[in-house]
């Protein structure tokens, strides 16, 4: 058996779904609180939990002391950004997780952009940066084309402000309204001097292609697609995913295996540009968050330096391998690392707590009550989000606190789901989507129209060529 | 007849004001004759007005409203607390309607009619409920991140950039506000779905009632053809509800289509229009003919539906002047022969000219070398349920109020 030492950093549902996974160790765990669903692999594999700041650099390197592990898993990207990876290496300790200054490619969408229009990679959008927050607002105002409006930083989705601007009769009441959120989306970036990033907007489904690579082999992981809509039927503001779906097999029903070589081809391009630029391997998680466009086809929406959450919870428990092959990349070995695969597809329904995402304050505190037994009786699985365990009740962190995982084909899957939610309730509200996994039409549809146009700019010669004309602004 | 729609932004910085006169405007094929709207800031204001949403400026400014465009004065209904769209007939006091919004959304299931209905609260709820029958149309949607959308017809939806996501189900009550869409299922659905949405209400790039609309229309085309195929030069139908038949009888019998007509003004639909004097304004000036389409032609005319019989005489009159040899009529619905309860236009019995004549008699009326009329098995066959409302043409209604 066994009997490796790991040491797992975070402690959302992500970190729940990894845990799992690598339970054939000694899980030692480090977390911000008390996730249940850590707590018991940590206690069932004779680990130990610590909790702790997970972003401090000390800290963690005070802990790789205490537990000397023979590799690590960091789950979230703030760990990642403060040099958390750093610190595993500083110790002699192989870890999965990108070391801050490649990590970049996440947390700075500027530094993201510069890098693939530098090196020339597909699937690459136009942008404009502002550091100045009125110039952004007027440069909104004066520009015709449809934009989406960002922080220039990662900060978990909040802020996103994404517009189409066709209808010409509403121009000014859509610019208006954006050209007022500059100044909330701007307080999101504390530090650093370029605060707002415009992209050119695009439209199309969605997915998540998630690539392990321990610097000189690259891993791809079946797809995954988030539902970001807070609400049912896909509406609401934006979150950091309602739920998600995978497969069947490595694909989605509205991505074939060309886009899949297609959209591999990008993140593995990417990896390699971000070597060339800060000189060192990448190494670890490189996800893109893309979008199926008439422009690109397969394009870069965003980079994940780390497994998207909830993506990992429909990914992970597909993979039944999924702990070794993360031994593997630690340990440089990833060129032996074959994917043992669950080929039927999953659903992945997240919960979360009353006046989730809008107000945080008022989801915090929200009790839950879960009857593990029956829910696995019923053949769901149930990862432990943003939820405590303090004393004997499980409390609301202020995000998603639970998310639930059904196997089988969309329809069954999503049907299982239905019954192992009777088994969750809570003093308060609770929000979730039935939805999930049931617009698959919809999706092969939305699929389809994107994909005669950007077959048909690559017949033209014209894949990826766009530019927004105004009046007032001249081009862009 | 009424277009009714809510909107509700997540996000203060949004001014929905135009979007609801744009979202109104994608509504006004359904009745247009006076509009309103019901805008939340701190406080609910409104405006009502006896034109079109298309001739209408909303000047508050709020991030929640709900707006109204059809046939009846006085919507939205405001009251201190709360604003009220109604599509549909309700034997209540609308009082005790927003008593029940405000103080237990649920009982709703209870009031007697048959209709869709929005309402805003002043904390900055829309909540929306579809009764049982679905006699009335009610879809939801959204905007981006930004809004939710309830309304009538899809189009409300598409003329805004928004997304139309689903019909509410018969019976089902969507509860909206920034934190939350909730659905509630109070009554089991007893569909009875009207079959003038289908024909003649609904816009052709609408999705109303499970299905497509121009699909459709086009169907109805096609079983017009196979019930009554008639040996002529041309298909022409009369704009605009009846150009899908027309395409589709085209289809089938391989005899060219033609425009036949073209307008001048903005659309005026007949049935809508608010008096007499603007229905003769609005055939006359609507159905100009084209000569060359027509003459020396044998003419299919295909109409969506006949009332009086009024509008189609003077069409043909027109035909008969620029040309046309022959005029057979073919009509897209069955026999209108019984008044609506629930709030479609169709008058009583006695103004009905099906109702009242044989179809020679109608025939010689009109000026029509033959007439025909959809059958109702035909039209069961296109629509392909029989959870249809067809009151108006076997005088027996599904749902007593």
């Amino acid at each position: 058996m066994n009997e490796k030492k790991v040491l797992l950093i975070g402690d959302g549902a992500r970190e729940n779904a990894l845990a799992e996974a690598l339970s054939n160790n000694k899980v030692f765990a480090i977390s911000s609180f008390i996730n249940p669903g850590i707590k018991n692999v940590v206690e069932r594999t004779g680990g130990k939990y610590f909790v702790g700041n997970i972003n401090s650099k000390d800290f963690v390197k005070e802990i790789i002391k205490q537990v000397n592990p023979d590799f690590g898993v960091i789950g979230p990207e703030d760990p990642l950004f403060h040099g958390v990876s750093n610190a595993f290496y500083e110790e002699g300790i192989p870890v999965v997780g990108p070391i801050d200054k490649d990590a970049m490619v996440e947390k700075s969408k500027v530094w993201m952009r510069q890098l693939m229009w530098k090196y020339k990679i597909p699937g690459r959008l136009r942008f404009k940066s502002f550091s100045n927050l009125a110039e952004a607002a007027k440069f909104i105002l004066d520009y015709g084309g449809s934009v989406a409006i960002k922080p220039s930083e990662q900060v978990g989705g909040k802020g996103v402000k994404v517009v189409a601007d066709i209808q010409a009769y509403l121009s000014n009441e859509k610019r208006q309204a954006l050209s007022k959120s500059v100044d909330e989306i701007g307080k999101y970036v504390a530090d650093d001097e370029v605060k707002i990033i415009i992209e050119e907007r695009v439209d199309g489904p969605e997915y998540t292609l998630h690539v392990l690579t321990d610097g000189s082999s690259y891993l791809p992981l079946p797809l995954a697609q988030d539902y970001k809509h807070a609400y049912q039927d896909g509406i609401g503001p934006e979150t950091g995913g309602m739920g998600s779906i995978s497969g069947p097999k490595n694909l989605l029903p509205f991505i074939n295996e060309e886009e899949y070589e297609r959209s591999f081809n990008i993140v593995k391009m990417t990896a390699e540009a971000i070597e060339k630029e800060t000189g060192e391997k990448y190494k670890g998680f490189l996800s893109g968050q893309m979008m199926l466009t008439d422009l690109w086809g397969p394009t870069i929406i965003e980079y994940y330096s780390r497994l998207g959450d909830p993506e990992a919870s429909a990914i992970i428990p597909r993979i039944k391998n999924f702990g070794e092959i993360l031994e593997l990349m630690a340990e440089g070995k990833l060129s032996k690392a074959k994917i043992d695969l669950v080929e039927e597809p999953s659903v992945v329904r997240a919960i979360a707590p009353y006046g989730y995402p809008l107000n945080k304050s008022l989801a915090k505190g929200q009790k839950f009550y879960v009857d593990l037994q029956k829910i696995k009786e019923k053949g769901c699985i149930l990862y432990f989000g943003s939820i405590a365990l303090e004393g004997n009740e499980l409390i609301a962190q202020g995000s998603r606190a639970l998310e639930l995982v059904a196997f089988g084909d969309f329809d069954e899957a999503s049907k299982k789901l239905d019954e192992c939610m009777t088994y969750i309730s809570s003093d308060r509200k609770i929000i979730y989507r039935t939805d999930i996994g049931r617009t698959i039409n919809d999706m092969v549809e939305k699929a389809e129209i994107v994909r005669y146009a950007y077959k048909n700019r690559e017949k033209h010669g014209i894949l990826g060529v766009s530019a927004d004309w105004s009046p007032n602004g001249g081009l862009w | 007849m009424a277009g009714i729609v809510g909107i509700l932004a997540f996000d203060k910085i949004w001014n929905i004001s135009k979007f609801m006169k744009y979202s109104l405007m994608g509504l006004q094929h359904r009745g247009y004759s006076s509009s309103g709207y019901a805008i939340l800031n701190d406080k609910i204001s409104s405006g009502h007005f006896s034109s079109p949403p298309e001739d209408i400026e909303i000047n508050e400014h709020g991030w929640a409203g709900i707006g109204y465009t059809g046939s009846k004065e006085g919507y939205p209904i405001v009251f201190d607390d709360v604003a009220l769209v109604i599509d549909g007939v309700i034997k209540e006091d609308p009082k005790i309607i927003a008593e029940k919004v405000l103080s237990s959304p649920e009982d709703l299931k209870d009031v007697r009619g048959a209709f869709s209905l929005i309402a805003l609260t002043s904390e900055g709820k829309i909540i929306a409920y579809r009764d049982e029958s679905g006699l009335k149309p009610l879809a939801i949607g959204g905007f981006g991140f930004d809004m939710a959308i309830v309304a009538s017809e899809m189009t409300a939806m598409s003329v805004i950039g928004g997304e139309f996501r689903r019909e509410i189900n018969p019976g089902e009550m969507i509860i909206l506000d920034k934190y939350n869409i909730e659905s509630k299922k109070l009554k089991e659905p007893k569909k009875s779905y009207c079959s003038i949405e289908y024909i003649y209400q609904a816009r052709i790039d609408s999705f109303v009632n499970e299905k497509s609309i121009y699909e459709l229309r086009i169907r109805i085309g096609e079983e017009l053809a196979r019930e009554k195929p008639i040996d002529a030069d041309t298909v022409i139908g009369v704009p605009d509800t009846a150009i899908p038949f027309a395409i589709g009888y085209s289809r089938v019998t391989g005899i060219p289509l033609d425009l036949g007509f073209t307008r001048t003004g903005s659309p005026i639909r007949t049935m809508l229009a608010s008096n007499d004097f603007m229905k003769i304004v609005g055939v006359q000036l609507k159905l100009n003919v084209i000569k060359s389409a027509v003459f020396g032609k044998r003419v299919i005319l295909i109409d969506d539906s006949m009332v009086t019989g009024t509008t189609l005489k003077n069409t043909i009159f027109s035909l008969r002047k620029m040309g046309a040899k022959e005029v057979h009529v073919l009509i897209g619905s069955p026999k209108l022969i019984s008044y609506c309860p629930y709030g479609v236009e169709v008058p009583q019995s006695s103004e009905l000219i099906a109702a009242n004549l044989s179809e020679e008699e109608i025939a010689k009326v009109l000026g029509a070398d033959s007439i025909y009329w959809l059958s109702i098995d035909g039209l069961y066959k296109v629509i392909g349920s029989k959870q249809l409302c067809l009151g108006c043409m076997l005088n027996s209604y599904p749902k007593v109020i």
